[in-house]
């Protein structure tokens, strides 16, 4: 938020050199004291960042085939291997790997969308808003899975066309929030004093207003990402998504057939997905709770 | 009043025929016209390939083909399945009571219970069991169901051999009468936990949620003074207003739920709409999978509408001028 004439130095000097309290020092503060949420960040990071890494220095080959089929988890396999002798261990690391992805691109792509086209029905109002709006009502009760599986299904379901797909059809409860905090923001007295400077709308709307929007914005982020991790795993169970990648839901499917002879197939990737699912959400209920203004004075 | 609920039927229609126009979209949009789709690998002279097209209206402008699709819709005509040699509808309704059947139980034990954890939870904000309340339904929330269904085939009917994890009946048994009942009962245990677990998870963050906003208005403080008991004043005052906010949310939840049937029939071959999807997609067979999205599609629009207009008729402050 916005600190008006309150810079930094003057602040610290009328509170007698106390600790400074930037909006992010404020977030962290309350952030941290939940502590699964901080936990869910530290491990979200630490794979998103060692996962990628193990499976390049390493050289984990998810399609590497080797002579022992349906071995149960062992030294050599840590999650067993598959039908086709494939290390579970591997594939579920890459497959992990690509639902990071997928979350990390459609939130960004969701929240993005959400922030510009809230942010411009908000400060535009009529038309403008009102066709907003009713499309994002329009995809909040149109079922979004279904959708997004006609889709895939029709024209082939690639890596890169659910991310878009899934990015196109999540952003109404961010473009929601947006819009409600924008309608209050523009009647604020920095926005009335940049706007009488003579701002033009596109600067007012994009580097005034817009900024402000982050927090409430930011805090759809974790859940967004869990949704479509759940979705694209939801996707590639059913058989629309990408042939060419390494899924968790695709090892799913093809592991289903095991789960009574050799459980560790179908047992291990979808712990993955749940795991992923459970930290995202932990993660998104402490940046939901650290985000609200309410929370700032505490 | 009726001005609201004429505005209301307006959107859902116009919602509808937003389904309607999108599945039509993606049907002519799909790789392969249905005559070389049908006739495939057969060499064909133009001229009889012309009299086909001309046959199936595939000749006629787009916009024809699109109004006479519309209407087909409107008469319940949902399109052919060539691979089944099927109407889609017929294979639809066959189905879609098997559906039901795991999502009914499902929802009244997930809505029952879950109300009751929502509202106990919200009773002592902070305590354990509010603690424990919301950590379940966030590792409820976040099990993927066709995982959970895996879960419960290795160790109830692997490990235990308790329960039967595939299909309604059991194949070959020729059971009659109770004997068949309780063989469909055996086999619905499984699937509708799994789909029961992942509603739960559901109902009680809504009711938690929707219970802490109603826990600060002054019309509780004012039946604590009247001496109404705490049970009371939570289960009968504050839950009936709670109580909208959460079927609101169930009301947009129920792609989602039915998303999550989908996923639970395909892991337990439970002969529902999942597993005629799941078929569907590997047979490449674009006029089931797109009759479903229409069904499901029209089935949320419906829904939501029924509950918004239900509001108007049961909660005397709404007067939609």
């Amino acid at each position: 938020m916005r600190e008006g004439a309150l810079s930094w130095p003057r602040v610290r000097r009328a509170t007698g050199g106390a600790k400074p309290s930037t909006p992010a020092a404020r977030f962290w503060r309350v952030f941290r004291r939940n502590r699964f949420a901080a936990v869910s960040l530290w491990v979200l990071a630490a794979t998103s960042v060692l996962g990628p890494l193990v499976v390049r220095v390493l050289v984990l080959d998810p399609d590497a085939i080797s002579p022992d089929e349906l071995a149960p988890p062992s030294a050599k396999h840590w999650m067993g291997s598959d039908y086709l002798g494939r290390d579970v261990f591997a594939r579920v690391l890459h497959g992990v790997n690509t639902s990071l992805l997928v979350g990390a691109a459609v939130a960004v792509t969701a929240t993005a969308i959400g922030l510009v086209l809230g942010t411009l029905a908000g400060y535009r109002g009529g038309w403008i808003d009102h066709v907003i709006m009713r499309v994002a009502d329009a995809l909040l009760i149109i079922p979004t899975f279904f959708l997004v599986l006609s889709i895939a299904f029709v024209f082939g379901g690639t890596l890169t066309s659910v991310i878009v797909l899934l990015g196109v059809t999540l952003w109404p409860p961010i473009a929601r929030i947006v819009r409600a905090e924008v309608l209050t923001l523009k009647e604020e007295a920095f926005v009335l004093s940049a706007r009488a400077l003579g701002v033009s709308d596109t600067n007012l709307m994009f580097k005034e207003i817009l900024p402000n929007t982050l927090p409430p914005g930011i805090a759809m982020i974790a859940l967004l990402a869990s949704a479509a991790i759940l979705t694209e795993a939801s996707l590639s169970f059913l058989g629309v998504g990408d042939p060419n990648v390494v899924s968790l839901g695709q090892m799913l499917t093809n592991g289903l057939e095991y789960a009574t002879t050799a459980w560790w197939v179908p047992a291990f990737p979808g712990a993955a997905i749940f795991l992923l699912v459970l930290l995202l959400n932990v993660l998104g209920d402490g940046l939901n709770v650290a985000l609200s203004p309410r929370m700032w004075g505490r | 009043m009726y001005r609201y609920v004429a505005a209301r039927v307006g959107q859902s229609l116009i919602l509808i025929l937003a389904v309607v126009t999108l599945s039509f979209v993606f049907i002519r949009l799909a790789p392969g016209d249905p005559v070389t789709y049908l006739y495939g690998t057969q060499h064909l002279s133009a001229e009889v390939l012309k009299s086909i097209k001309h046959e199936w209206g595939l000749d006629q402008p787009l916009w024809t083909q699109y109004v006479a699709y519309v209407d087909n819709l409107r008469r319940g005509n949902l399109g052919y399945s060539q691979i089944n040699r099927q109407p889609v509808g017929d294979m639809l309704w066959a189905i879609i009571p098997n559906t039901l059947l795991l999502m009914a139980p499902s929802i009244l034990i997930a809505a029952a219970l879950g109300i009751m954890l929502g509202v106990a939870a919200s009773r002592r904000v902070n305590g354990w069991s509010d603690y424990g309340v919301a950590a379940f339904s966030l590792v409820g929330y976040s099990t993927p169901p066709f995982w959970l269904g895996i879960i419960f085939i290795v160790i109830f009917a692997s490990r235990l051999r308790w329960l039967p994890t595939q299909g309604m009946y059991t194949l070959g048994a020729s059971h009659v009468g109770v004997a068949s009942v309780v063989d469909l009962l055996k086999h619905m245990v499984l699937p509708t936990a799994v789909l029961t677990w992942w509603y739960l998870a559901a109902f009680t963050r809504l009711t938690r949620a929707s219970m802490l906003e109603e826990s600060g208005k002054p019309y509780l403080m004012t039946a604590r003074m009247k001496g109404v008991r705490e049970g009371r004043v939570f289960y009968r005052h504050a839950l009936r207003n709670a109580a909208k906010p959460v079927l609101t949310m169930l009301g947009l939840q129920l792609g989602t739920m039915l998303a999550g049937a989908v996923m639970t029939e395909v892991v337990f071959a439970w002969p529902g709409m999942g597993r005629l999807l799941f078929t569907a997609i590997i047979q490449h067979d674009y006029p089931v999978v797109l009759g479903v999205f229409i069904l499901v599609g029209v089935a949320v629009v419906v829904t939501n509408l029924a509950v918004d207009l239900l509001y108007v008729v049961f909660d005397p402050r709404i007067r939609y001028a």
